[in-house]
């Protein structure tokens, strides 16, 4: 639907710190349109299978720490077994997640992709998009009783009071990369809400942290760390040279360190071996298991690791007919720099088209409850960090 | 009644961000912060320089400040702010100790109040607090504990402090290398000439 953007809303984005409303060169934030949902689609198509899902992931976890074949084909390098494995053990808590969906506006929503290690759009989604509507009804652009999908900020702040119980006399330092203001600024809406829940917190680059003789992480001011959120993907630091002390220094991790279970595509296959024909699941295959897929006409071929849309290519499902063949023929939809962690295969569903946009629903969890959505649309078919980021409504 | 599925209220404020200001982080070494008061709680502590002044300036008796003492004492091993030279540490504290490889600056006062701990049970902490001494700083003369908040001007008893100065701070060590991770992310982000986003997804 398209609506009038608010007049001020630059000036209402340096006030909240939103600096990163333009990426490249184009909109990221754009409010010329909304989109809207009934509240059944809300609460039927997305919040109910948002949180079955998670508990069936919850199942894969449990899987996957049991057998050491598929600690391998999920690619954890075999000396973070026991990091992984302990985590889950002494029920390490999460923080959040965000399950990427095609919804055409009706019948089930088919999962993508779960993003339970390091997702971002959480500013946009919790704070952003719900002052937009604030001051759309403010304004009388939007009727009274308009509403969204979003308690994510109020159950983040919930959420943190809990986990400051659960870790009782710790700081938490959080932490993400240098160079890149949409990370700084997920962190720093984390540490908004960290505090309103009453957290002593600090914040350190990930490039800036430091260790000790005796292998316990430091910030800049050589505080010994012990309890850590960092927005950088567990996959990363298990091969980096500080991934040698994991495990062996004591501190607390946000996400914790069994998300990398679920944050790693082999989840999408397995998914689907554990809960076959789920109508919100994608049918998806591991690269050997390419026998069973050839009924499927075209299939997205996806990196075990990767972030924001990268590598995907599609590969024609009666070309895998023939056996032993290991590695089709594939139609490169996106470069990058991932893939040589392998691949998994899931069919092909292309996102639904409004107007001249493709567009992919973000659905959040806090722990283990859904907290609202996020919309990202593109004018081609792969969601990327640079696709424009729109607000939505419940009337 | 209706269900509500957004957040029913947010306080703006918290995520007012000053112009200029955003995501300024602490200066390297000491990394002093003068106490920001603005939004955050506070409490009123009092700071005592000694055992008897602990006696005649608080509730507690005589046992309980000499365990008090002992306490902050240990925090200050702890939590103090490690020099790797007498000199270094004296330029900012002017009195200083050596433990292990470290300078440490002898311990002010502590700081006496009692916390609510998330509600939950009331408790005592005694957190210790320094004076700053290097006179070439706009920080002259102020007490601050061991991670560098400010809490005041030196020579007062009873402080205002945000609440986060009365939590136990961080074990403070000896940094032997930096920069184990991130060498993942560099090397990815030079695929295809950088880029701005981020390592989230």
């Amino acid at each position: 639907m398209p609506i009038k953007p608010r007049s001020h809303w630059k000036e209402r984005a340096r006030e909240f710190g939103f600096g990163f409303h333009t990426m490249y060169g184009e909109p990221y934030w754009d409010e010329s349109a909304y989109y809207q949902f009934s509240l059944k689609q809300v609460e039927q198509d997305l919040e109910d299978p948002t949180e079955e899902i998670h508990q069936m992931c919850l199942e894969v976890v449990r899987r996957v720490l049991a057998d050491d074949a598929l600690m391998r084909r999920f690619c954890i390098p075999e000396r973070h077994w026991d990091f992984v494995r302990n985590s889950w053990e002494n029920g390490d808590p999460s923080l959040y997640s965000r399950l990427d969906f095609a919804y055409t506006g009706q019948g089930p929503a088919k999962l993508y992709e779960n993003n339970a290690d390091t997702p971002t759009s959480l500013f946009e989604t919790g704070f952003w998009q719900w002052l937009w509507l604030q001051d759309n009804v403010d304004s009388g652009a939007l009727p009274r009783q308009a509403d969204q999908f979003n308690s994510l900020q109020e159950k983040l702040v919930n959420r943190f009071r809990d986990l400051q119980f659960l870790t009782p006399g710790r700081a938490l330092h959080f932490a993400c990369c240098k160079g890149t203001d949409e990370d700084r600024g997920t962190v720093q809406y984390l540490q908004d809400c960290a505090r309103e829940a009453g957290l002593d917190q600090h914040f350190v680059f990930i490039e800036d942290i430091g260790r000790d003789a005796a292998g316990q992480f430091t910030d800049l001011q050589d505080q010994v760390i012990t309890w850590m959120f960092k927005l950088y993907p567990w996959e990363f630091m298990f091969r980096e040279e500080f991934g040698a002390f994991l495990g062996g220094n004591n501190i607390r991790w946000l996400e914790p360190p069994w998300k990398s279970i679920l944050s790693n595509k082999a989840l999408l296959p397995m998914l689907w071996r554990l809960f076959p024909d789920h109508p919100n699941l994608l049918p998806a295959f591991f690269e050997d298991e390419l026998d069973k897929a050839a009924a499927h006409e075209t299939l997205v071929k996806k990196p075990i690791f990767s972030r924001e849309g990268a590598n995907i290519s599609l590969v024609q499902g009666s070309s895998v007919k023939s056996e032993g063949m290991s590695q089709p023929e594939a139609q490169l939809l996106s470069d990058g720099p991932y893939g040589e962690e392998g691949y998994i295969y899931q069919a092909m569903y292309p996102l639904p088209k409004f107007g001249e946009n493709y567009t992919l629903i973000g659905s959040w969890l806090i722990d283990d409850e859904a907290a609202g959505i996020s919309l990202r649309e593109d004018s081609g078919l792969i969601t990327l960090d640079s696709s424009r980021y729109l607000p939505h409504v419940i009337i | 009644m209706k269900t509500i599925k957004r957040s029913k209220a947010i306080n703006l404020d918290n995520l007012r961000k000053q112009t200029g200001r955003n995501f300024v982080l602490r200066p390297l070494a000491l990394g002093i912060v003068a106490a920001l008061m603005g939004c955050s709680s506070k409490e009123e502590v009092k700071v005592v320089a000694s055992v008897q002044d602990c006696v005649d300036q608080t509730e507690l008796d005589q046992e309980q400040c000499e365990a008090a003492y002992q306490q902050a004492l240990k925090e200050a091993d702890r939590t103090g702010p490690k020099y790797d030279s007498r000199h270094l540490c004296e330029t900012e504290f002017g009195n200083c100790r050596q433990s292990g490889s470290f300078w440490l600056p002898l311990m002010t006062g502590f700081m006496v109040g009692q916390m609510l701990d998330g509600g939950r049970d009331r408790r005592y902490y005694y957190n210790p607090v320094y004076r700053y001494t290097n006179p070439y700083s706009g920080h002259y003369d102020r007490l601050m504990t061991s991670d560098g908040s400010v809490i005041g001007r030196s020579g007062k008893v009873n402080y205002t402090v945000p609440s986060s100065a009365t939590k136990p701070k961080p074990t403070v060590t000896k940094t032997v290398s930096r920069g184990g991770f991130g060498s993942v992310a560099s090397a990815k982000s030079s695929w295809g000439g950088g880029r701005s986003g981020g390592w989230g997804g």
